[in-house]
């Protein structure tokens, strides 16, 4: 009697227990790289920036120097490295790049203009380029704003978003020591060539990974998508 | 040289063990305890006695008489047990002498067990300190040896993750080898970890990792839910976890065990006890070895390891010795090793190689006077020394990423006294100083830390109905000042079968090394964390080299050699329902305030745009919630218990930035399903990072006597719980990143054989092999096979 009585108990136990193991049985999996193609625009997937710099004051065995610059193309997604002064010389001041990506860990990045002095285009080929800052998810953004708006904007450098009036695309947690993009940050472009862009910076760490679970993560490597108007008018659609 | 001086200590431990084990033959078993039991002139029969710390109880019989003969020599505690009636509690030193026969008066109301949700043994106190939980104004829980050994878990950390409220949480911004526990929504940094009633040091990032602990030497853990520094002084402000090592021989006996099975985990133990020159001395001594290859829970974008591979040895000892008729000499020690290589690759010949050594040293002198049966004194001394060699390098080019040696130390001396009037109160008093030193590559300008501490803990049960605990500490640091912590709880028992607990206490941390001393600079992002003690001096060098283009003169003024310590206030009533002997209920509500707490603020800018960070206190925090505890026997040696812990752990100081529309918290929240942004409401703000709102576990244990067979199934439950800020507002709302709820469950087997000398134990963790990328530290199923062997001479009876 009683022990069937046990018998049962145990039966009822162990299916609650497995029952609410399958339930909850699947882990955090995350694909966040499909849902970044729309047939429209251009995805880049972990561009490498400079990997070699030096990270640390007092480590051995890195040459301890400033991050290179490197500048990157739209139309055939070429990377162009300024390791040199004559680099620096040949691409700096034409109409040949769209983007650089300067400063700690290449984080910094520049829309390719001649007015500003810290822009690596300065005094070069780009006279009429300008960045302004939607505060919508890329898919949403679907017309660049009025000329206007372009030539009120006070944007020069896209990083580190440290303060309000900053426009930078990422925020680095002194409490988790991991930069994050923010969201719905969506770049609107005027482009060397006149045309129309948006740009949307997506990740620094290897792999794109849904979330950072090592300080050492392999940074930097770049993970961003654009979409150039190509017919040149203000449409930036890729629904 | 280090190979043959370790082989020596080998052999001189093998040498040790070898003496052990003959003298388990030659143990001396010539005392003998009896007594009369009675209640107002009538004797009381089914009383159940028990002798503390050997295995023996007995049954009063109608008379009330009672017997033990076989004793060895030493100091016992007799604990006798009968519904309806106090626990009756005596202590009695046995030295050869034949003992008077004992006259035990019961005096009538239910027992006062200690809140005991895991524990199925009497509470056994440690004798090396007077201080012992029981003066806890806040819950107590214990976990004892029998169902630590019954769990198959091998490392202290295994162990409390699976007690209700606590959770063991890996750090990521403190590296890959920075976990620590957190308790009630406390964080690692507020918890405190003892070695029998010492303070243990060495911390990662505030982190206390305690997967370096092995179980086997451990007799009982007792773990305090809420403020504790009345009891143990600063870091105590969130709780405490108490580690009691083996201890009290009785009869000589040796034990070896070994398991081994997933992750090639091997875990083996060596440990023996013995009475020593004629009975007059106790010894316990304690060796283990494990290892494990660590697990990778992300595999998607690491190979390597998320959750490091280690070879760990330890040895313990403990030892007793009776001077004269009152007074005993302890002494206790334990030293570990932990070495560790974890690799990860990220693809493209990104391959970090991180290692870390650990060296972990705690010693004890204790001595243990009693001038009257009323009256107790005991003088300590404990030296307890952490190393900690780590670094992390990218192997294809050989290049360090960090690089650290950290060395603390910490000595220790107290008086304590106690003063008992049997079953109505008990006081104890305490004075002592301590001294910690701490190297550290990155701290500037350090003095060593030196406290003076002085307490008065007090029981004191003024009616039958009530009883009442309460403490009060002063504790004065040399770099921050004095603070007094006091604490208060009582009993109330309202009927036979329900009472009513209630309690308040305080807590603090002084400010840290860290937080007063450092001066870091991260050149790859480009900022400086100047610690606060230092920052005028610094700020002013920086000034004069030219370096800094603003200076925010508002908050230097307000943070600069201000930094107050962390305090804060905790407060717990329940009830406990006992409907009958097989069925407790428990229900609790908790309410901890935090004050003061140490985050960064930017103070300046340098040129170069660097950003210039030292530490400030926040204004405010609350964890608050309740907990549910469930026990039930259904049938004899089954054991059902369940445990649920519902709780809201938020920085209100993040309620009011919202509030007050400060940036970044004023950031518009987006739905990244819809792109829909809306400003952000304090209702938006969900809590503090890694708190659950939802816990839970629940457990068989069961023993079939006929075959000797020891199951138990173990789950646990964790609600999704914040692990970061997604979208840079600095706090956390519901489209930020999370980790997904789950259960975990594991399961253990033993089967005795051999009169119970061999047994034989199969242990299966995480069996459904749960994993998230977002938890680097819980590994998936593990399955291990063990053996142990004990020698003991087998029991009369």
């Amino acid at each position: 009697m009683t022990k069937t009585k046990i018998i049962k108990k145990w039966h009822f136990l162990l299916l609650m227990i497995i029952a609410m193991n399958f339930i909850a049985c699947s882990s955090n999996d995350e694909n966040t790289g499909a849902s970044l193609q729309d047939g429209k625009s251009i995805v880049i997937n972990d561009l490498a920036g400079d990997t070699g710099a030096a990270m640390g004051d007092a480590t051995e065995g890195k040459v301890q120097r400033s991050f290179h610059t490197f500048l990157f193309r739209f139309s055939d997604q070429k990377q162009i490295w300024l390791h040199t002064k004559a680099d620096s010389l040949q691409y700096m001041k034409t109409a040949d790049w769209d983007l650089a990506f300067t400063g700690p860990y290449n984080s910094e990045v520049f829309v390719n203009n001649a007015k500003y002095q810290y822009n690596p285009g300065y005094e070069g080929a780009a006279q009429n380029t300008a960045v302004v800052l939607l505060n919508e998810t890329y898919q949403n953004v679907t017309q660049a704003p009025a000329d206007s708006e372009f030539d009120n904007s006070e944007i020069t450098k896209i990083g580190w978003s440290s303060s309000e009036s900053s426009p930078g695309w990422f925020y680095y947690s002194l409490s988790s020591h991991i930069m994050q993009a923010i969201p719905d940050r969506t770049y609107a472009i005027r482009l060397p060539n006149g045309k129309y862009a948006k740009l949307q910076l997506i990740n620094a760490y290897k792999g794109n990974p849904p979330a950072v679970t090592d300080l050492n993560w392999p940074a930097p490597y770049f993970t961003f998508r654009y979409y150039v108007q190509a017919d040149g008018s203000k449409s930036l659609n890729t629904k | 040289m280090k190979n043959i001086s370790t082989f020596n200590s080998i052999k001189k431990i093998i040498t040790g063990f070898i003496v052990l084990f003959f003298s388990i033959a030659q143990a001396q078993s010539n005392n003998a305890i009896s007594g009369l039991i009675h209640h107002s002139e009538n004797p009381l029969s089914h009383a159940k006695i028990v002798v503390e710390p050997s295995d023996k109880s007995a049954i009063s019989d109608s008379k009330g008489y009672f017997s033990f003969s076989g004793l060895t020599n030493g100091a016992y505690t007799i604990r006798i047990t009968i519904m309806g009636f106090k626990d009756y509690i005596q202590e009695i030193t046995l030295n050869g002498q034949a003992v008077k026969p004992l006259h035990i008066q019961m005096e009538s109301g239910i027992d006062l067990k200690e809140v005991n949700v895991t524990s199925r043994s009497t509470v056994k106190n440690n004798p090396e300190t007077l201080v012992n939980a029981q003066y806890s104004a806040m819950p107590v829980t214990i976990i004892d040896r029998k169902t630590i050994e019954l769990m198959g878990s091998r490392r202290l950390d295994e162990i409390l993750k699976e007690q209700t409220g606590i959770a063991i949480v890996n750090n990521i911004s403190g590296g890959a080898r920075s976990v620590g526990v957190q308790m009630q929504g406390f964080g690692s940094e507020y918890i405190m970890v003892l070695i029998d009633g010492q303070p243990m040091v060495g911390r990662n990032n505030g982190n206390f990792d305690l997967s370096r602990i092995s179980v086997s030497n451990i007799e009982r853990i007792e773990i305090i839910k809420g403020a504790s520094s009345s009891l143990y002084g600063s870091e105590a402000l969130g709780g405490t976890i108490n580690i009691i090592t083996r201890h009290g021989v009785v009869d000589p006996q040796m034990q070896a065990s070994l398991s081994y099975g997933s992750l090639n985990i091997i875990d083996a133990t060596l440990e023996g006890e013995t009475p020593f020159l004629q009975n007059k001395g106790t010894a316990n001594i304690a060796a283990n070895y494990y290892r494990t290859d660590g697990y990778n829970t992300n595999s998607k974008y690491i190979q390597g390891t998320t959750s490091p591979p280690y070879d760990n040895y330890s040895l313990q000892g403990r030892s007793r010795y009776q001077v004269n008729e009152s007074s005993f000499l302890g002494l206790s020690g334990r030293y570990g090793l932990r070495r560790s290589f974890m690799q990860k690759d990220f693809g493209l010949g990104h391959i970090s190689g991180d290692n870390q050594d650990e060296q972990d040293l705690n010693l004890s002198v204790s001595f243990d006077h009693r001038f009257n049966s009323n009256f107790r004194s005991i003088t300590k001394y404990y030296l307890t020394y952490y190393s900690a060699d780590m670094s992390v390098a990218w192997q294809q080019n050989n290049s360090a990423v960090s690089q650290d040696v950290f060395k603390q130390t910490l000595h220790r001396a107290e008086q304590q006294f106690s003063y008992s009037n049997n079953n109505s109160y008990q006081l104890v008093a305490g004075i002592g100083g301590s001294i910690e030193n701490m190297n550290d590559n990155a701290l500037a300008g350090v003095n060593s830390l030196e406290t003076f501490f002085s307490y008065v803990q007090g029981e004191w049960t003024p009616f039958q109905k009530l009883k009442t605990v309460g403490g009060l500490r002063y504790d004065y640091t040399n770099n921050f000042g004095g603070r007094l912590n006091p604490s208060f709880g009582l009993q109330y028992f309202i009927t036979p079968k329900i009472t009513f607990k209630a309690g308040i206490g305080t807590g603090f941390k002084a400010p840290d090394f860290k937080t007063n001393y450092l001066v870091f600079y991260n050149p790859s992002s480009n900022y400086l964390v100047v610690g606060n003690a230092v920052l005028s001096p610094t700020l002013q060098q920086l000034q004069q080299d030219g370096q800094i283009s603003e200076i925010r003169q508002y908050i230097l003024n307000q943070t600069a050699g201000n930094l107050q310590a962390e305090k804060s206030t905790s407060y717990n009533a329940g009830l406990v329902l006992e409907p009958s002997k097989t069925f407790k209920i428990e229900g609790s509500v908790f309410y901890h305030k935090i004050t003061n707490q140490i985050n960064s603020i930017q103070v300046a800018t340098g040129t170069n745009n660097r950003i210039i960070y030292t530490y400030q206190n926040l204004p405010e925090a609350v964890n608050k919630g309740f907990e549910l505890a469930l026990k039930f026997s259904p049938l004899k040696n089954m054991e059902i218990s369940a445990g649920y812990q519902y709780l809201i752990a938020k920085d209100l100081s993040v309620k009011d930035s919202i509030r007050a529309g400060k940036w970044p918290y004023s950031q518009n929240i987006h739905d990244p399903a819809t792109g829909n942004s809306y400003a952000p409401r304090p209702s938006d703000y969900w809590g503090i990072e890694n708190r659950s709102r939802h816990m839970a576990n629940t457990s068989v244990f069961y023993r079939y006597d006929p075959w000797k067979i020891n199951a138990n199934v173990r789950v646990n439950f964790r609600g999704k719980y914040p692990f970061g800020d997604r979208n840079g507002n600095q706090f956390i709302d519901k489209y930020d990143i999370f980790v997904k709820d789950y259960f975990l469950t594991n399961a253990s087997l033993e089967k005795q054989l051999l009169k119970e000398h061999l047994s034989i134990r199969f242990t299966a963790d995480n069996i459904f092999n749960y994993t998230d990328p977002l938890m680097p530290g819980q590994p998936g199923r593990i399955l291990l096979l063990g053996i142990s062997y004990r020698f003991f001479k087998d029991k009369e009876n």
